[in-house]
Parts: C-alpha cells; sequence; structure tokens
C-alpha cells in the first residue's frame, strides 16, 4: 500500500467505524451502560447496604409508592452522620482515620462538627444522575418494588459497587424481554446476590437465563407500548 | 504504528498530491465529531435532593389542596393539584356547595395566571418615565411615605381605592385599614357584573343573587341573560341547567329574547329576536301589559317571529314555576329586570325556581359603575390624592370616552397592587405586587351558610430573593406591615400577618383552620358586608349617536371584561359560539352583509359619535339584523411604544406593558366605541350605541376553527324531538332515519364485549371461536387482565351547552400546547399575524366543541334556526382506519380499547390524519415543545404548569385524545398496590372531571357496573359515522329538542 492510498483510506475506515457505532445504537447495547460518574460525594454503598445492613428504603423512601424511587434529603443523611462525623475512629471499618467524605458532607450541609445541627447555608448535594430513561417513557418504581423484583435485577449489586455504575442498558428491548418472559424470584434473589438454594454459591451477575426457571413459574407483565408509553 | 513513525510518514507524505495531511486532519475531526454525537451518552443532567424533606409529600405522587377560585365574583372551590410543591392542574372542589367538583374554562385558567410570564417579579417604582425595579423594602417605604404627605395635604378624605370585587374577610380589612388612615371605603369593582340584575334582584327578593333553581322550572324565560356565559355565577348555573335538561321529557322550555343569540340563547329551544332594549316590550306583553301583535311592530321583531312570541305567551300563562331571567344592558336594563321579576313572583317562581334563602353571597356589595364613574370625575377635579388600584384594570374596561388617563394623571400617588402589567398599572407611580390567589390566604363567601377557604398551594412563584428569609408579601400582609410603620395605626393591627389575623377570626382558631382546610369549605357565615349604595334610579344615557345599525358589545365569555386576555388558554380557546380565537370580530346578520355587500373576514370599519375601530367581519345568524355585536375583551395596548419581545432572548426584566404578550395588540377594544352612560342599576350601557359600518377593503382569515357552520346531512350532532322519545325502540330498520326513537345500536356487542372482538376483526358478540386463544395481551383470560376492559365514553348532548371548559381541562391535563401567538408561526413566512396557525388549520385541542346550525338555510332574519354543540376527540375506533396507514405502527389498538399514539414511533408521516374521518389528529407542526425555539409554547414559568405524567411532544410528531391514559393507568398502579381491581366509576378523564354540565361520561364499557356501560344502551344513543364501521368508542346521546320549532329534521 501505498502512503498516498493509505491517506486515502484511512478517513473511509473513520467513516465505516462511524457507522458501525450508529448502527451499534440500534443494537441493544447502550450507550451510557457502565457510565459510572463522579458524584460529588464517594458514596460507599457498600458500607451502608452491606456491612450496616440498612434497607434501600430508607434512603430511597419513594422507591415502593411513586413513580419516583425518592432521593434521601441531606437532612436523612445527617440524622445519622450528626453524630458519625469525618473524624473516625478505630472500628471494624478500618483504622482511625478522618474521612474526606464526611467533610463534604458537613461543607454541604452547613454542618459545624458534631452533634450541631444544619446550619443555615446548607445546600443539597448536586448528585450526578446515572439512570435516565427518555421524558416519553413512564416507568413506575412502585409497581416494580411491590411486585418483588429486587432493586439489584435492573441497578445490579449497587451493595458492592465503590461508585455506582449504570448496570443494565435500559434499552427497551431489556424492559421488553423481562416483561414477556417473566420474572421469577428466584432469579431475582440471585441477581441481588442472594443464595437461593442453600449451600449453594450465588450465581455470577446477570448469570440468569430465562430458561432457567420454567416459564410457568415465571411472572409475566404488560408489555402494551401504551403502558409505558404517553 | 507507532506515533513517530506516523510523524515520519506525514513529513514525507506533506509534499505530494493526494490527500494532505491538512486535509487528513480535518476529515478526522469531522469523524470523530460524528462518532463523539452519537457514541457520547446523554447528559443524565443531576439529581437535587430537599435540603429537608416536606411532611406529607412524597416526590412523585401529587398533593391537594383546597382553595377558592379568584377568576370571577361567584368564588367556586377548588382542588388544586400540585406534584413536588408546583401546583399543575386546577380542578373544581366536589364538596363544595356552589360547584360541586365542576369548573369552567376561566377558573381553570387560572393556573396561567398563576405561571404567567409577564407577572411583576418585583415591586416597580417610576421615576421620571422610566420604570425601575426596587426592593420589598424600599416599595413600602415609598408607600408609608405617600401616605404620610397625603395625611399633611389634607388630601386623605378624598383617597379612591378600587379593588377587583370578592367577598370574604379581606374587603372588610381594608376597609378597615383605610379607615385607620382617615380614608373612605374602597369601591369593590367587577365590570362583569350586571347592575340591573343585581339592583332588581336587591329590589325584589331582597338579597344581590339569588340562588337559581333551573331544575325546578317548567318554563325558563331569559331576556338577553346570558347564565351560561359568564352572567351571574356561572358553573352552578350551568350544572343546574343541565341538571333541568337532563330531565329529557319532563324538562322546562327554553325560550331567549334579546337581539343577538349567545352562548345561552344558541342553548335555547327557541329564539325571539327582538331589537336592543325591545326585550322590555316582550316582557310587558306576557305580564300582560300590552297585546302580543303590538309587541312584535314594538320589540322589532320579524311577523315570522310572531308565532313563537304568540307560542311563548301561551307557555307562560300554563306556567306553575317559570324561572325568567334579564340580563339587558340597554338603557331600559333595569325595567326588564323587573319586569322579569314580576314574571316570577306572578307564576310561582320565588322560593322554587329562585330562591332568595340561598343567596350566593358573592355578588353582594360590588360597586355600581356609576360610582367608578363618579371616582374618576372626582379624580379629574384633583381632589384625589392617592388612588389604589388592586386586580381591576379601569384604563382598559371604562369606555375610552371616560378618559380615565385623564383624570388618574390628577392624582398625585398612584399606587398599584396588580401582579400584571396592565394598563392602569403602566399609569401608575408605585406598583407593589399582590400575591397570586393560589399563593395567598383567604376565604370568601359563596352562598349563605359556607364560608370557602383560600389558602396557598405552593410557594410564591417569584420569591424577592433567595437570601432573604422573608417571602414575597400579599396586599393583605403589605397593608399590615405599612400601618405597623406609622405608631398611630400600628395598634389597629395587633396580628404578625393576614394569616394570623384570619386565624385569630376563625372559629376554633388554628386548630380549627386545620381541620377545615382539607375541605376548603366550613360551615358559618361571616360578618354582613355594608350594604351597596343606592342605584342611581334613573339612566343617564349620553348621547347614543347615530347610525343605521345598533351595536351590542357583550363581555366575552371567557376573557370576561378583558382580565382572561392574558392567559394563553383562554386566546387559543376559540369562542364558543363564533368558534374564533387570538381577535375581535364584528357579528353582523348575512342579511345585512349581503345588503352591504360584507363576506366574512372583510375588515370593516365601525363608527360611533364616540369613535372607530377596524376588526374583520363575521356574518352570524344570531344577532337581529339591525344590529352588529362585538365581543369586550382583547385590544389591550401598552401606552407607550411596544415593547421589544423576542421569543428567543427573553428579557426577564423588561415589562411586557400592555398586559403581558399574550394579550397586547391583540384585536380592538370595543369599549373605544361607547359613550359614557349608565342605566337606572348604575351599570353601563352596552347595547344602545348607534353605528355604521363601513368596508374597508382589507381582508383576513378569520383565526377560527369552525371548518363549517353546517352538517351537510352526515348526522354529526344528532337530536331528537320530545315527542318521539317515548316512541318504541326497536321498530322499523329501514325507518331509522326518520324515526329517532329506533336508534339500530348495531355498535352496542362489540363495545360491550371486550376490546379483543373488533380491534381483531370479529365484530359483533364474542364467541367462543373467537375469544381467542395466542393473541397474547388481546385475550380476554389473559393473566394480565389487560382485554378485560373496553375504556369508552358517552357524551349527552341535551347536557351540553357548548362551554368549552372541557377543552381547557384538557389543555391542562395533556400538555397542549397553545399555538396562535404571532410568533409561533412558521420562521420562513414570518408574518407577525395572533392565529395564523389556526386559521391555517393547525390548531392543536385534543378535544373541541363542533358547533352546528341547523334550520334556516337561507339565513334570512325571523326564521328560527337550533344550534347543535358537540365535543369531538378522537373516536378510539374499535376498527380505526389511522391504524392500518401507519407505517412505522406508532398508532394501534391496544388490548384496552385505546387507540393509542406512541411518540417515539411516529416520524410524522400524517397519514393516520389524513385517514381519519373525525380530524381529531394535531400534528407538531413547530418544536411547540420544545425549548429553545421560537414557537416554545411553555416559556419560564409557564413550564411548570407541564403535567409530569404526560410527554411534551417535539416537532414532528402526531398528537390527539389518548382517553388520558396515564389516568388510566395511575388508577391501574393504585388499584394494584391495594391488591384489588379498578372499581366502577373510580376514576374519571380530565374532560369529564371538568365538564360544568356533567355532559361526559367515561369507564368500561365491558364492566356493566360502570355509568358509561348503562348509557351505552341508551335510547338516544348513536355513533357518528357508524356508517363507516369504525366501531367508535365514543358514544353520543342525541340532544332533546323541547319546541318543535322549524327545525326539525331529525338527522340532519
Amino acid at each position: 500500500m501505498t502512503k498516498r492510498r493509505k491517506w486515502t483510506a484511512i478517513p473511509g475506515l473513520l467513516a465505516l467505524a462511524a457507522g458501525a457505532v450508529m448502527l451499534s445504537a440500534y443494537s441493544g447495547a447502550s450507550t451510557s451502560q457502565k457510565s459510572s460518574p463522579v458524584q460529588p460525594i464517594a458514596f460507599p454503598h457498600p458500607v451502608h447496604v452491606q456491612k450496616l445492613g440498612m434497607n434501600c428504603l430508607y434512603c430511597h423512601n419513594a422507591a415502593n409508592k411513586s413513580m419516583d424511587p425518592g432521593l434521601p434529603a441531606v437532612s436523612t443523611c445527617i440524622g445519622c452522620h450528626n453524630l458519625i462525623g469525618p473524624d473516625r475512629p478505630a472500628s471494624d471499618l478500618g483504622p482511625a482515620r478522618k474521612s474526606a467524605e464526611l467533610a463534604k458532607l458537613y461543607k454541604f450541609a452547613d454542618v459545624a462538627g458534631v452533634g450541631a445541627g444544619m446550619g443555615p447555608n446548607a445546600k443539597p448535594i448536586p448528585w450526578v444522575r446515572i439512570h435516565k430513561v427518555p421524558e416519553y417513557v413512564h416507568f413506575p418504581h412502585t409497581r416494580h418494588v411491590n411486585a418483588g423484583v429486587t432493586c439489584q435485577t435492573c441497578h445490579g449489586q449497587i451493595q458492592k459497587m465503590d461508585r455506582v455504575y449504570q448496570f443494565a442498558s435500559l434499552n427497551m428491548g431489556w424492559c421488553v424481554s423481562c416483561h414477556v418472559n417473566g420474572y421469577s424470584a428466584k432469579e431475582g434473589l440471585e441477581a441481588a446476590g442472594y443464595e437461593t438454594v442453600p449451600g449453594s454459591t450465588p450465581a455470577a451477575q446477570g448469570a440468569a437465563t430465562p430458561a432457567a426457571v420454567p416459564a410457568a413459574d415465571r411472572k409475566k407483565a404488560r408489555y402494551d407500548c401504551a403502558n409505558c408509553h404517553y | 504504528m507507532t506515533a513517530p513513525t506516523a510523524i515520519t510518514n506525514m513529513t514525507q507524505d506533506i509534499k505530494k498530491p493526494g490527500v494532505k495531511r491538512r486535509e487528513f486532519l480535518k476529515v478526522l475531526g469531522l469523524s470523530t465529531t460524528a462518532i463523539a454525537a452519537t457514541a457520547c451518552s446523554e447528559d443524565a443532567g443531576h439529581l437535587i435532593p430537599y435540603l429537608v424533606s416536606p411532611d406529607q409529600t412524597v416526590p412523585g405522587v401529587s398533593t391537594y389542596y383546597a382553595s377558592t377560585c379568584r377568576e370571577c365574583s361567584a368564588a367556586c372551590g377548588l382542588i388544586v393539584e400540585t406534584r413536588d410543591g408546583r401546583a399543575i392542574k386546577i380542578e373544581g372542589n366536589p364538596d363544595h356547595p356552589l360547584n360541586h367538583g365542576a369548573l369552567c374554562a376561566r377558573g381553570q385558567s387560572a393556573l396561567q395566571g398563576l405561571y404567567n410570564p409577564d407577572r411583576f417579579r418585583m415591586p416597580m417604582v417610576n421615576e421620571g418615565g422610566t420604570w425601575k425595579a426596587i426592593t420589598w423594602e424600599d416599595a413600602l417605604n415609598r408607600l408609608s411615605a405617600g401616605l404620610a404627605s397625603a395625611k399633611t395635604s389634607g388630601k386623605a378624605g378624598g383617597t379612591v381605592f378600587m379593588n377587583q370585587h370578592e367577598s370574604g374577610t379581606f374587603p372588610r380589612f381594608l376597609d378597615t385599614w383605610l379607615g385607620s388612615l382617615g380614608m373612605p371605603a374602597h369601591l369593590s369593582v367587577d365590570f362583569e357584573a350586571d347592575s340591573a340584575a343585581i339592583e332588581a334582584n336587591q329590589r325584589s327578593y331582597g338579597v344581590a343573587w339569588p340562588f337559581l333553581s333551573f331544575k325546578d322550572a317548567d318554563l325558563i324565560v331569559s331576556f338577553s341573560a346570558d347564565f351560561l356565559d359568564g352572567w351571574g355565577a356561572n358553573v352552578p348555573q350551568q350544572l343546574d341547567f343541565a341538571d333541568a335538561r337532563a330531565k329529557l321529557g319532563d324538562a322546562p322550555a327554553f325560550v331567549y329574547v334579546g337581539p343577538r343569540r349567545s352562548l345561552t340563547g344558541l342553548n335555547a329551544d327557541s329564539w325571539i329576536a327582538c331589537k336592543p332594549g325591545g326585550e322590555l316590550v316582550v316582557a310587558n306583553a306576557l305580564l300582560g301589559k300590552g297585546s302580543v301583535d303590538q309587541a312584535v311592530t314594538d320589540a322589532g321583531l320579524d311577523p315570522k317571529n310572531a308565532a313563537a312570541l304568540k307560542k311563548l305567551a301561551t307557555l307562560v300563562a300554563a306556567s306553575k314555576h317559570i324561572l325568567a331571567v334579564s340580563g339587558v344592558r340597554g338603557d331600559n336594563a333595569l325595567d326588564v329586570a323587573l319586569a322579569a321579576a314580576e314574571l316570577n313572583k306572578a307564576h310561582g317562581a320565588v322560593g322554587t325556581t329562585i330562591k332568595p334563602a340561598q343567596p350566593l353571597l358573592g355578588f353582594e356589595g360590588i360597586a355600581h359603575t356609576d360610582q367608578v364613574l363618579a371616582a374618576v370625575e372626582k379624580m379629574r377635579s384633583g381632589a384625589v390624592g392617592v388612588a389604589f388600584v388592586r386586580g381591576v384594570n379601569p384604563a382598559h374596561a371604562l369606555p375610552k370616552a371616560a378618559n380615565f388617563a385623564d383624570a388618574f394623571s390628577k392624582v398625585g400617588f398612584k399606587v398599584s397592587f396588580t401582579s400584571f402589567p396592565d394598563e392602569t398599572s403602566e399609569l401608575c407611580d408605585l406598583i407593589i405586587p399582590d400575591l397570586h390567589s393560589l399563593e395567598s390566604w383567604g376565604d370568601a363567601e359563596p352562598i349563605r351558610g359556607t364560608i370557602g377557604l383560600m389558602q396557598p398551594t405552593m410557594d410564591p412563584v417569584f420569591k424577592t430573593n433567595s437570601r432573604i428569609t422573608v417571602m414575597a408579601p400579599s396586599t393583605a400582609d403589605v397593608l399590615i406591615q405599612v400601618a405597623k410603620k406609622d405608631a398611630a395605626t400600628a395598634p389597629k393591627f395587633p396580628a404578625a400577618d393576614y394569616r394570623s389575623m384570619l386565624i385569630a377570626a376563625f372559629p376554633g382558631g388554628a386548630a380549627g383552620l386545620d381541620a377545615a382546610l382539607p375541605k376548603g369549605i366550613v360551615a358559618g357565615n361571616l360578618p354582613n358586608r355594608a350594604p351597596r349604595a343606592a342605584a342611581p334610579g334613573k339612566s343617564t344615557a349620553g348621547a347614543m349617536g347615530t347610525g343605521d345599525l345598533t351595536l351590542i358589545t357583550y363581555v366575552s365569555p371567557l376573557l370576561g371584561d378583558g382580565r382572561g386576555a392574558n392567559k394563553p388558554w383562554l386566546q387559543e380557546l376559540p369562542d364558543p359560539v363564533t368558534k374564533i380565537c387570538w381577535s375581535t370580530w364584528v357579528e353582523i346578520h348575512p342579511e345585512t352583509a349581503v345588503r352591504l355587500g360584507i363576506d366574512r373576514g372583510d375588515i370593516l370599519e365601525v363608527k360611533t359619535a364616540a369613535g372607530s375601530v377596524k376588526a374583520p367581519a363575521f356574518p352570524y345568524l344570531g344577532v337581529h339584523k339591525d344590529t352588529i355585536a362585538i365581543p369586550i375583551g382583547q385590544g389591550h395596548r401598552s401606552k407607550g411604544a411596544t415593547p421589544t419581545f423576542n421569543p428567543m432572548h427573553q428579557d426577564k426584566n423588561q415589562v411586557q406593558w400592555g398586559y403581558g404578550r399574550y394579550s397586547r395588540n391583540l384585536g380592538v377594544n370595543v369599549l373605544d366605541l361607547i359613550p359614557v352612560g349608565t342605566d337606572a342599576g348604575g351599570g353601563l350601557i352596552l347595547t344602545a350605541t348607534k353605528a355604521s359600518v363601513t368596508k374597508t377593503g382589507d381582508h383576513e382569515t378569520l383565526p377560527s376553527t369552525e371548518g363549517s357552520a353546517r352538517q351537510h346531512g352526515r348526522g354529526i350532532a344528532q337530536a331528537i324531538n320530545v315527542e318521539d322519545l317515548n316512541r318504541p325502540a326497536g321498530g322499523d330498520e329501514k325507518a331509522e332515519e326518520s324515526l329517532p326513537g329506533d336508534a339500530s345500536h348495531a355498535f352496542l356487542p362489540g363495545l360491550r364485549s371486550p376490546v379483543a372482538a373488533d380491534a381483531q376483526g370479529d365484530f359483533g358478540a364474542p364467541t367462543a371461536e373467537n375469544h381467542g386463544k395466542d393473541k397474547g395481551l388481546y385475550d380476554p383470560n389473559d393473566i394480565r387482565g389487560m382485554a378485560k376492559r373496553r375504556w369508552a365514553m358517552t357524551v349527552d348532548l341535551a347536557r351540553c351547552t357548548g362551554c368549552s371548559a372541557c377543552v381547557t381541562a384538557c389543555n391542562a391535563e395533556n400538555n397542549i400546547p397553545t399555538v396562535g401567538a404571532y410568533w409561533q408561526n412558521a420562521t420562513i413566512w414570518a408574518d407577525q399575524v395572533p392565529g395564523r396557525n389556526i386559521a391555517r388549520g393547525r390548531e392543536m385541542n385534543w378535544i373541541r366543541l363542533e358547533r352546528y346550525f341547523e334550520g334556516n338555510p337561507d339565513a334570512k332574519f325571523g326564521e328560527d334556526f337550533e344550534a347543535r354543540f358537540i365535543p369531538m376527540m378522537c373516536q378510539h375506533c374499535g376498527n380505526a382506519p389511522c391504524e392500518p396507514v401507519c407505517p412505522v405502527y406508532a398508532t394501534y389498538h391496544s388490548p384496552d380499547g385505546l387507540n393509542v399514539q406512541v411518540y417515539n414511533r411516529c416520524v410524522g408521516t400524517r397519514y393516520c390524519s389524513n385517514n381519519c374521518p373525525y380530524k381529531v389528529r394535531y400534528f407538531n407542526w413547530f418544536g411547540y415543545g420544545e425549548e429553545g425555539r421560537k414557537q416554545y409554547a411553555f416559556p419560564e414559568p409557564l413550564n411548570w404548569q407541564l403535567n409530569p405524567d404526560v410527554t411534551v411532544r417535539g416537532k414532528g410528531v402526531m398528537e390527539k385524545c389518548s382517553f388520558c391514559v396515564q389516568r388510566i393507568r395511575e388508577a391501574e398502579n393504585r388499584a394494584a398496590l391495594e391488591h384489588r381491581d379498578v372499581q366502577p366509576d373510580e376514576f374519571t378523564v380530565a374532560c369529564a372531571q371538568g365538564c360544568p354540565s356533567r355532559a361526559i361520561t367515561f369507564g368500561d364499557a365491558a364492566d356493566p357496573n360502570w355509568t358509561v356501560a348503562q348509557q351505552i344502551g341508551d335510547k338516544r344513543a348513536y355513533h357518528v359515522f357508524e356508517e363507516l364501521n369504525t366501531y367508535t368508542a365514543v358514544v353520543y346521546l342525541k340532544k332533546v329538542n323541547h319546541l318543535a320549532s322549524a327545525v326539525t329534521a331529525p338527522r340532519a
């Protein structure tokens, strides 16, 4: 290949690559899947959920009663962190240290020190949004949570994520495959990381296939367009 | 290839012909951008949490507040839906004794007053002709200083305070405040009020406005009283009138006497078209004070009307419980009103159809226009040191001949408490904007024995400043604060603010108020208002001029005296009678129009002794041939040069004088033509001016949603004569057309069956074969239960009055953009004509009120005609013509019977609209829902009104009535969470909820426990265009005609 030809060919290849990317947008691959933005405070879900055993609904308190899962108010954080300040003594969570993240929280909430309440200059924490469906999609969290769908089925094992990322593609095909093929509690628990058969090891993330549970035992949902699009 | 190699290659390559490095880099740059544009994820934005979560609210779940409507004097009860701290919809309060859950278009549009982008954000001061925003503190200081100087100059006694009329505690509080400063009581002004009717009520029944019970009447006679157009208490009157009409065979006949057939007139069974003022002769003839034959001549009737008048005379003679109402606005207004009262007394009305024991207290204490005019003259004399206006706009609502601006300029210190940049505020020195009624505390007296409460439904839209802890105060709070500054007045106002004052006066104090607020009403009475000043008793008609025509001006049913003009919903809502929006028009009888060579849309110059205006002609059968009629409400103008307005670059500090962007320079103010004169009841004379009309030669296409005024035999709006009601159904199939009692109801089995049948092409009752297996969600036995339901609607045309409140309810619920503002026209042909999109047939209202005329095909004066109203929305056909033509399956039939439009699938071919026989599909020609476009319909903060449950549609997308699918899904979600089925009549759609006539019923036709399932079997039931086999889910019930008039074609 002469050098001249090469310079002509590369843009062509790049154009092909661009075309491939565009096509991939329709292939089911999600562009925002796996995205994991840096948050204003590196909130550790593992500590709160796994170590402390807090329920998701403690902070996301509307998830079982609203379209919107709800985000904890700053006062919810301060409710506990009023007493748990940046200076961390040695515990089963680690050696004694100063938590930079809690210092940030105190700054946002305008908390002067441990035991003090929120000050007048408290500001909301501008969390960076990760999961978003388009405006023409109406996704009721409440229906899913109350149907027993585990949070991890869609959000992945948040309890293990040091920094939350978008686990599922959130594409329509992904939604519909579950609505058509159905959901089983067993898979939901496995997705959440629980043992479903005593003694067995939890299945790997996303390993459960629809065939694993017989169709009759799966709870199917409506997949009509006007269930979500209106 | 490593990087250094590449550099070597490039340097070697650079001298050679072919693709050069620079070009390569250019291409490379472009392709990377392309990849970036497709590959890069959309920025999902930020999630901002609450600092402290408010009690009793769940994000994403609506909270409802009860309050009271302030859009007219009636004071209906409201339930305001708020989501995440913002009011998003206003509905009627079902527990309220006045409106029982219904609400008119004006009341629903209060939301657009709250979120009006042209509201004052800050207090303003006029310094040498330029306006400057100032702080609240500064404004209060200036107000105190102004009051102090009025006191020292000795002019305090001449103070004028014009307040938009309201009932409740505030008027009394205001008088106390004025009194503490040595100022006279305020003027409670309502330019829409019918002074003569109130005066006659006062004299005859002892109250300003008795409850009118139409359903107890055996005959309704209206002398130009437009009780469905806003005369009196609109919603309760309409509810009651519809209840009367729903008695079908036993319903009272309704005869309208007057020169112009308003919406009320069009609902009448018979119209006696007298000349303006001729009502008196007719009323006297009915009272036996003159012969009917003489009345025909004296009232300016066509001889052909004589039979109708004779018929009316016999009906009146036989009537035991008549309801006669007069809304005449001519110089003999009081005489007619008193004659009507006499008729009522003679025919057993008092206590049955007219209930003085249940007075509507909202109409007590309204000042006469006469008093307002006297105050204006006092200003002109220079005796007024301080003038206040609050919510009322005399510079627009008084005739130009009264020369308000000149008189007002003689006042030393002029303060406006108005929220909008209207004509009167522009003449003031200081503007201290009031809070909107949805942001403030208050109370009202809708009806004796009930107090209506008003509470803030949200924080003020325009807070003063985020750093200031005090919110923007209401006018009442401002007055209290000013009073506290002065040692002399401070002791009279011990309460910290108006709210604490109300609580202190409330029975049971704060706890009592807390208990009453959820319902929004409480039993009790407020202290009586000071009685209204005595009426002048004689008319002071000025020179009414000369001309061959009489000018009738009337209060617009939508814009009122002009206060509704800044709300785009009300501008976009077609006038119920003429179907014209965003404009002023001149109604002229077709016979007269032909005589003068005038066509529809010809620009006419209307001249009277007081002035002249130019407006397009609208030939209308319903005006007396010697009159022309022009509505009040439009014609808002800025005093100075029109402020610059660019929808793409809004300057939030630029005040949009002339009552805001949506009303400025629209149409004409017909009050420019009216000489100053008041009737004996003290009201402005509106229907006596003589006028002449000339063609200017110009022409315009009227922005009208009327396709054709005639049905051309299509049987869209059908009616049945009352005599035919009791004909046995199910007779001769072939005689269907001539026997309206025998509707075939061929559609019933299909509509009652679950949807699977007709959507799958199996029409009729479900059978074992078609009761489908393998039909997925379309299988009625499917566990997901979707096909069990068949959502359907009935519209009872006997109840529907054509008021169009359903249209506004739909606009509010479904985020429907308004498209008529001049900057929303096409970009390329950038004509600045308001309503051009509508003139081009691009209106967006998902539900429209069609109005058809029947009879009098040659448009001759004197021949009666009938009007039929029919709300037309997507019919959700079981066999829909739109569905098979969509190339992308964006529209399809859902298992629960909806014809669904999927916005994100739609590519905008418009085939569906082309194939729709009902013309109910609407296309987004421009980006009405896209911020950053010129045509954007929701400039901040108008976008706060948007319903979060409904997608805001973008450009190039088809949309249509969805049967409020979001409400269906919400009900299903709620039911699923409570482990139950959706209960019969558990919820309803927006149009049905708001309808002040209760004409619309929505529900599941497949479940016999729903009301709608019972109504579809009614013998009056029919489908529009049944012959097209569309198998619609909307069933209309025929209108019932009571007086077999000239118009009796049953199915025309």
